[in-house]
């Protein structure tokens, strides 16, 4: 299990006595001075004029869900998709101005990112920094508070090695699988798993995965073992007595079945429903909620060194560098560019 | 205009004597201003933290004992960690400690304070182990930045332990609080001046995010002596006191006449079958003291808790032979 040491609870106390070591004589220093207080945002110029110009609000009727980058000044914005795509009545606001409606166009699943559309002309793009290799304890800044016609910057640094963060229990098909005397039967199977997503249904018997046969449970835990969130691998499956082929999505465990809250997960704050799963990120201490994920990640230049991508816990944020980012913004370009080619073409 | 300007002399004095300690050559600059004057200011902190990370980081570790894990931090080159009374979790314990670099060694904790929640945890193994000087003169103030160091949620090695920036805001006798934001498996952890001096212990949160709170340096340093020598301070909530007379051994003795004590009986699964001690045996001295029948060794067991370690001397055909074990429950 790649992800035992997760179940080891830690130790931190939450106490209630936390607040009564202060009852006798303390010192305190004013809000405005502090790490985050309204002082030291007055220092980040730059960086809030970033904000205003390429990081979107994203809303699902009134409701602030998420933030995003604009990525082409005709109206393309990325944003985290797993906070907007089960979201109706889409609307985005770019610096003071709001546009609607919003359209979905790509989704990547392997990093959590899709692209969404608005009727617009002339946005101000993201100016992405030359690279992500930013050492840790170097400043950064993401989109912390949102008014109509500003957004408020937010403080913190990178605060450990860029790393691939493990799917929490693995990579998944997303199908229970009963051994029959007929052989292999597939039990439940979630609306989003990608088995349900590439047509595998309740009941269907599977006969191959990525090529191997299988006869039993062992077999595909087997085939299973160490594979990647976004992989694609085929399926071959029997219904009704025909052999039919589907490629299958992989996700992560918790995605699909539902996370394993532990302690430390419930620990004030609320966090992004994805949060692992990712090929490379990089991670930072920026305090947020899930719905201050999706925006740029900014130095104090205001350039972007990546994207804010999951809020996992308390004390950790991640971001997809900007390497990763401007490959997974230029194939969802491509894709939504082919996808309009197709739309085009097509004979009614 | 004269006693304006001697009333404003006046006020800087008096500002320079509150300011004691009187200098620190390390101390950062920025730490005087109120707040940063601007980006370059900024950026002196982060040229500061990044100087001092590597070494900090060093001198970081893991601490897994039972079932869950905290942090400490290596302050000798013998081994010397000092973490939080609940992270320890009581005196004599056996924990592993996970260094920077992965490697696991074994350690034992020493003293603790139970009203603060301080402990010192001593590596068992040979070093010389990466270690952090300690601001034992109490450096630090208000409003100084600060950052923290942990293993949050446990050892992670692809990873490390993840740093944290933030200020001091606030400050009591007995605790700190700082806006680094700590988490479960922080606990224990070291909190250091921008010199990469440490000057506390991470110990416990707030639901906000500003509420994180750490042991200050100067709680450990006055009880210093009391912990290096393993005693158990207070009765407060961060660890609780051993019971005396709830040690159990597991075996059953006769006096056997000339002033030796015969082991008659050993229980089932008790720890003195797990030990290795044997129908036969002579118990001779407990802890280095002798005991001259079955009833001087019983009162010497009343005195002694559950999991509390003790040394055994017993004679076994004709031959001395030391015994360490920890007791079971009664």
């Amino acid at each position: 299990m790649t992800n035992m040491k997760k179940m080891i609870p830690t130790t931190l106390l939450m106490l209630a006595v936390c607040m009564s070591s202060f009852t006798q004589g303390y010192e305190t220093l004013e809000s405005e001075y502090r790490s985050n207080g309204s002082l030291m945002h007055g220092l980040l110029e730059r960086p809030k004029q970033s904000l205003s110009d390429f990081s979107a609000v994203i809303y699902s009727g009134r409701k602030e869900i998420a933030y995003g980058i604009v990525v082409e000044e005709t109206g393309y914005v990325i944003t985290k998709a797993s906070e907007v795509t089960e979201s109706s009545d889409l609307k985005l606001r770019i610096g003071a101005t709001q546009y609607d409606p919003v359209q979905i166009l790509a989704t990547d699943p392997a990093w959590d990112v899709c692209l969404l559309k608005t009727d617009a002309t002339g946005l101000k793009v993201v100016h992405f920094a030359d690279n992500g290799q930013v050492e840790q304890g170097t400043w950064v800044v993401t989109n912390g508070a949102t008014t109509r016609r500003e957004r408020w910057p937010q403080l913190g640094i990178i605060s450990a090695n860029a790393r691939e963060i493990r799917a929490e229990g693995g990579a998944v098909l997303g199908i229970e699988i009963k051994e029959e005397k007929s052989g292999l039967e597939i039990g439940e199977i979630p609306e989003k798993s990608g088995a349900y997503r590439a047509g595998l249904r309740k009941g269907d018997k599977i006969i191959k995965i990525a090529d191997q046969k299988i006869t039993k449970r062992d077999d595909v835990a087997e085939i299973m073992k160490d594979r990647r969130v976004g992989e694609k691998i085929t399926v071959v499956y029997l219904r009704k007595g025909k052999q039919v082929t589907a490629e299958v999505e992989l996700m992560g465990r918790a995605d699909t079945f539902g996370a394993q809250q532990t302690r430390n997960d419930t620990m004030s704050g609320d966090y992004s429903k994805r949060r692992s799963g990712f090929p490379r990120v990089l991670q930072h201490d920026v305090q947020g909620n899930r719905a201050t994920v999706g925006g740029p990640l900014l130095d104090l230049e205001g350039r972007c060194i990546g994207m804010n991508i999951a809020r996992a816990n308390r004390a950790e944020s991640f971001a997809i560098p900007v390497e990763e980012l401007r490959d997974v913004i230029s194939r969802m370009l491509t894709q939504a560019m082919k996808n309009k080619a197709d739309a085009t073409v097509a004979p009614r | 205009m004269k006693t304006l300007v001697l009333v404003f002399f006046l006020g800087l004095l008096s500002l320079a004597f509150a300011q004691d300690p009187p200098s620190d050559p390390k101390r950062l600059p920025v730490n005087d201003k109120k707040v940063p004057a601007g980006v370059e200011d900024m950026l002196a902190i982060e040229a500061a933290l990044k100087s001092v990370l590597p070494a900090a980081r060093n001198a970081t570790v893991c601490l897994e004992l039972g079932q869950g894990s905290g942090s400490g931090v290596i302050i000798s080159a013998d081994g010397l960690i000092l973490t939080a009374a609940h992270v320890a979790g009581g005196v004599a314990k056996d924990i592993t400690a996970i260094l920077a670099d992965g490697r696991k060694v074994k350690c034992e904790s020493l003293g603790l304070n139970s009203e603060t929640d301080s402990a010192m945890v001593k590596i068992l193994g040979k070093g010389p182990f990466p270690f952090v000087e300690v601001d034992k003169s109490d450096r630090t103030r208000l409003g100084d930045w600060v950052f923290s160091l942990g293993h949050s949620g446990g050892y992670d090695k692809d990873r490390g332990a993840g740093v944290r920036l933030g200020r001091l805001v606030k400050v009591a006798d007995s605790t700190s609080q700082s806006d680094c934001t700590l988490i479960g498996g922080d606990s224990g952890g070291p909190l250091f001046d921008m010199a990469g001096r440490l000057i506390g212990i991470h110990s416990r949160v707030g639901t906000n995010l500003q509420q994180n709170m750490h042991v200050p340096i100067r709680e450990f340093v006055r009880h210093w002596d009391d912990l290096v020598a393993g005693k158990f301070i207070g009765e407060g909530p961060f660890a609780e006191k051993p019971k005396k007379g709830t040690g159990f051994l597991g075996v059953g003795t006769e006096d056997s006449g000339d002033g030796k004590i015969r082991v008659t009986k050993i229980g089932r699964e008790s720890v003195a079958e797990t030990a290795g001690l044997k129908v036969g045996d002579f118990i001779v001295a407990i802890d280095g003291k002798k005991l001259k029948d079955k009833e001087v060794m019983q009162k010497c067991l009343k005195d002694k808790a559950a999991d509390e370690k003790i040394t055994i001397l017993l004679m076994r055909e004709g031959k001395e032979k030391e015994i360490t074990l920890r007791l079971g429950a009664r």
